[in-house]
């Protein structure tokens, strides 16, 4: 087991004699999703092992399906593996903040594409719900709210 | 003999499953359960291929674990 230049060894490491590169994440701050992503890119040429030595630890163990010069390629990989885990990462997190305002978007164009009610879907539906509240009596109009009243209290 | 663990809050066990199915006609494949992973032993003709056969398998499972889930 060797390091890696510039990598610290607890991070990132080399087997030069198993041909396979080990790195732990932090859990925190590379959630399992970002994990997926991330190794599905390099599966195509590489093996990949994941597993979770302890809590909070995430570890990928992968090895290059073809090796030429073992220790550079290996290098390689897991410059290439760490850019695409803090790209997964962040493509995560942008996705759980606008999770909601997506959601909206994907649903307006479902609805829209469903194309405007019919006139049975109007008949059928219950206009009996108030639309808001309107403490200030903002929609009420001018007759409605400034109409002289009468002795009987009625409006004129 | 090479065991491959494939822990079980990482890989979905269906998939496990069928990567077991695709891969049992090159080696003998034996699935252990223990409490955080799944394991599979891989007795094959020679050294290099059980390591062969077990990173294929590894990798088939990933693959499967990823594309499902969402389902």
């Amino acid at each position: 087991m060797s390091s890696i230049e510039g990598i610290p060894e607890d991070l990132a490491r080399v087997d030069l004699a198993d041909k396979r590169a080990i790195l732990d994440l932090d859990a925190s701050l590379y959630p399992v999703e970002a994990v997926y992503s991330a190794t599905y890119v390099f599966i195509d040429r590489c093996y990949v092992l994941l597993d979770r030595p302890e809590a909070g630890t995430l570890r990928i163990v992968i090895t290059p399906k073809q090796l030429d010069d073992a220790e550079s390629q290996l290098r390689d990989v897991v410059g290439e593996l760490a850019n695409e885990l803090v790209s997964a990462a962040w493509r995560h997190q942008i996705t759980q903040e606008n999770r909601a305002k997506i959601e909206s978007v994907t649903m307006q164009a479902i609805s829209g594409a469903m194309g405007p009610p019919t006139l049975d879907d109007l008949e059928d539906f219950d206009f009996t719900d108030e639309a808001f509240e309107d403490p200030l009596g903002i929609a009420m109009s001018w007759e409605e709210k400034y109409a002289k009243k009468t002795e009987d209290g009625e409006e004129e | 003999m090479r065991e491959v663990r494939f822990h079980r809050a990482l890989y979905r066990g269906e998939s496990v499953d069928e990567a077991m199915k695709v891969y049992a006609r090159f080696a003998k494949l034996t699935p252990v359960e223990e409490d955080d992973h799944w394991v599979v032993r891989v007795e094959g003709s020679s050294e290099a291929g059980e390591r062969r056969i077990a990173d294929e398998m590894a990798n088939y499972a990933l693959g499967l674990t990823i594309q499902r889930r969402t389902e």
